[in-house]
């Protein structure tokens, strides 16, 4: 029996200029689920994505968070949309912040103003912040550096960390592992992988449906359209080629 | 310690502090009927036939005078520029000291503020037309030019180099390999300063130099507030007009925004569009020539010198005997006000109204009045409800500025990337905030830049306000002009240029520490 759902899509169309970016999508997330989302270039899988985390809001169809639909009050949405976590295609860090500032960057949405402004003068934390560097592997050294002057893995991580620092019920990643080589994909992914243990869930798009190990479902979407959801383990390569290729799967 | 840049943009908006603790000592108690009276009036601007049609002619007369003396400037510039720059004189002779002793010379022109000018050669000539064009020509021309130079010199010379080494006469070499790259820097550099003469023509109206000021100045001192107000309208419209052809020109031809803040830096477009620039100028030049003729402005005129009454015995030593370091100190004091308000109230009030989606259109409506405002008037509007001394005129000139810095900020803001703030938003913080952590972050440094430039713009700006402020060098420069005192008037000039020139180069060094940091 599963627990009740974490994020649920009903019938959700976003317009695109021509054709629909999102057609009639239901999905629905359990806690400890860890989702992939496949489907070729175009297909729609960002603007799913954009759908869940608030960015978005659909033409057509409803979101509901817990059960409940997304509130028109900007506090409660706020208080929904924090405990969603996004890790995006192109990190969205801060730039001009340091690596622990912008680590903190995650726990604006609970701190509030003073907070805020003093981790700007001061970066505030320290400790949390030294252990997370740990465990994303990364040298607490690096805390007090512009984020500007880290490498490219260096920087996902980061990116990842701030996530971490949300602390949020769910995970969104936008192909996360596009432009890792293998070794770098394979341990962002295995350290994603153990972040989603229930309460949490994990949707995360995948460009190679070859790393599918680990995940408990997958879904496919072609061109605005869900077309496919099932167990990860029942997928065979018919179904993943039909998927890519465009006949049914 | 260091405030990191989203916190640092936010720094200089603490001066409004003590400015609110004063404020209340400021005030002197009446006036505020006045003040209400003015603000309704905003909402029903007076439609007398006979006032619109003297506020329209006045109008035009600005507009011509902002033009005319633009593309005096323009073409002043360019020859001067030309002239102080080292690549010219390299490939012309070989060495490059007269030029750098020339660029020197102009900075003189350059650290006199246009009312200056204008007052100078209000009471050597008289009034006459070609006496405003000639007031906002001459700094202006030497800004110009010093923009020329460093235009020129930071051109790469590869092209250069190759024509004259294939034996290109110099003049043609030059005018072929550095010609054309100079154009969209020049142009994009030109409509800011159109921008900036319709605000200059304005301002030297209130004091008298003809056009719509004038009558702006006329109407607030009878308390025709409804009149002031149908003259105001019609300056934003025609400003706002300026600012929007000259924003679309920049987009058609791919030129980056004066002070670029963003970070995409577009290429500036050389080739078939030099073509087109070259149209729009010069069809810009003609308009200006037959506004000169129409204006009656004859060159001429500024030859005629009237007599001057001789310099009193004892002139020097009561000009020496004049208060300098209080004279100084307010100038500096009332420099740093101003310039505090008008940087730090920007990503303030930006922060403030970034949950409503009407608050930025409000603010642009704020801003732009804010440019078009002449900060005397404002001044003057101030102390209807606060005494004469360094607060109204610091929040006179702040305003002002706060004008031309938040749009530009504005601007940035919204041609930044807007990724940061979006992941913050959809992470559950609020608008301010990931505002803040976002979009200002990113434009931090380049906006401070900026205002370390602008501080050195209002620092000359001071003598405007001098007459509201009652302090610095402004206002005894008014004083001493009105009283024929050439001994005072010349050794303010020198101390006005001194410090102008002091400020321009602090300013300067600021900007670039700030550019490297970002």
């Amino acid at each position: 029996m599963l627990s009740p759902p974490l994020l649920e899509l009903r019938a959700v169309t976003v317009a695109g200029r021509e054709r629909p970016r999102l057609s009639g999508v239901d999905l629905v997330l359990h806690p400890g689920e860890r989702v992939a989302l496949l489907g070729p270039s175009g297909a729609g899988k960002s603007t799913l994505l954009a759908v869940a985390n608030g960015l978005l809001a659909p033409q057509q169809g409803e979101v509901l968070w817990q059960g409940q639909p997304r509130s028109r009050s900007t506090g409660a949405r706020r208080r929904q949309q924090r405990r969603i976590g996004t890790l995006w295609q192109d990190l969205r860090l801060v730039e001009a912040l340091t690596v622990q500032q912008n680590l903190n960057a995650g726990r604006l949405a609970i701190w509030g103003w003073p907070r805020a402004l003093l981790n700007l003068l001061l970066p505030l934390e320290r400790e949390a912040c030294v252990q997370l560097m740990r465990r994303l592997d990364l040298d607490p050294a690096l805390l007090s550096q512009p984020v500007g002057a880290l490498s490219g893995g260096q920087r996902q991580r980061v990116a990842l960390g701030r996530l971490l620092r949300q602390d949020p019920e769910l995970l969104l990643a936008d192909e996360p592992l596009a432009s890792l080589d293998p070794r770098l994909a394979g341990e962002l992914l295995a350290l994603l992988l153990g972040i989603a243990e229930a309460p949490r869930a994990l949707l995360l798009s995948l460009h190679r449906p070859d790393l599918l190990e680990g995940f408990d479902r997958a879904v496919g979407l072609r061109e605005g359209r869900l077309v496919l959801d099932r167990p990860a383990s029942e997928l065979d390569g018919a179904c993943l080629a039909a998927l890519y290729a465009g006949t049914t799967p | 310690m260091k405030p990191a840049a989203p916190l640092l943009v936010l720094l200089p908006a603490l001066v409004l502090l003590p400015v609110l603790l004063l404020l209340p000592q400021a005030v002197h108690g009446g006036g505020w009927e006045l003040i209400a009276q003015f603000a309704g009036a905003a909402v029903q601007p007076s439609l007398d036939p006979v006032v619109l049609g003297a506020q329209l002619q006045g109008l035009g007369i600005t507009c011509a005078v902002a033009l005319v003396s633009w593309a005096v400037s323009l073409v002043l510039g360019v020859v001067l520029g030309v002239a102080c720059s080292r690549v010219v004189w390299q490939s012309l002779l070989g060495v490059s000291w007269p030029a750098d002793g020339l660029a020197r010379l102009l900075a003189i022109p350059r650290s006199i503020h246009e009312l200056i000018w204008g007052l100078l050669l209000l009471q050597l000539i008289g009034l006459e037309p070609s006496v405003a064009v000639a007031a906002i020509a001459i700094p202006y021309g030497a800004l110009v030019a010093r923009v020329v130079r460093d235009l020129l010199d930071a051109l790469p010379r590869s092209s250069l180099e190759a024509l004259l080494a294939a034996g290109a006469p110099a003049p043609a070499a030059l005018l072929t390999a550095l010609g054309p790259p100079l154009l969209p820097g020049l142009v994009s550099y030109g409509g800011y300063r159109l921008e900036c003469a319709l605000r200059s023509a304005t301002l030297l109206g209130v004091f008298g130099l003809g056009g719509l000021g004038n009558d702006l100045l006329l109407s607030l001192q009878s308390l025709q507030f409804r009149e002031l107000w149908s003259g105001l309208w019609m300056l934003l419209a025609v400003m706002l007009l300026l600012e929007a052809l000259i924003a679309l020109l920049r987009r058609r031809w791919a030129m980056p925004a004066r002070w670029q803040l963003g970070r995409s830096a577009a290429s500036p477009g050389v080739g078939r569009q030099s073509r087109q620039m070259l149209a729009v100028l010069a069809a810009l030049l003609a308009l200006a020539l037959l506004l000169a003729w129409r204006l009656r402005f004859n060159p001429l005129q500024l030859l005629r010198w009237q007599p001057l009454p001789p310099l009193a015995p004892g002139g020097w030593a009561e000009a020496l005997a004049l208060p300098w370091p209080a004279l100084i100190a307010g100038t500096v004091l009332l420099t740093l006000l101003a310039a505090a308000l008008a940087v730090g109230s920007g990503p303030l009030l930006l922060l403030l109204v970034a949950p409503w989606r009407w608050g930025q259109a409000l603010l642009q409506l704020l801003w732009a009045l804010g440019r078009l405002w002449p900060p005397p008037l404002t001044a003057l509007l101030l102390l209807f409800v606060l005494k004469p001394g360094v607060l109204p005129a610091a929040l006179a000139l702040g305003f002002h500025n706060l004008g031309i810095l938040g749009r530009l900020l504005l601007d940035a803001a919204e041609s930044a990337d807007p990724g940061a703030e979006q992941a913050l938003q959809c992470s559950g913080c609020g608008p301010r905030l990931a505002l803040l952590y976002g979009s200002l972050s990113s434009v931090a440094n380049a906006y401070l830049a900026y205002g370390a430039y602008r501080s050195d713009v209002i620092l000359r700006e001071t003598v405007v306000v001098g007459l509201v402020g009652g302090t610095g060098l402004g206002s005894q420069l008014r004083e001493s002009l009105s009283g024929f005192a050439w001994g005072q008037i010349a050794l303010l000039l020198v101390a006005y240029a001194l410090l102008t020139l002091l400020g321009e180069d602090l300013s300067d060094r600021g900007r670039r520490t700030l550019l490297a940091a970002a």
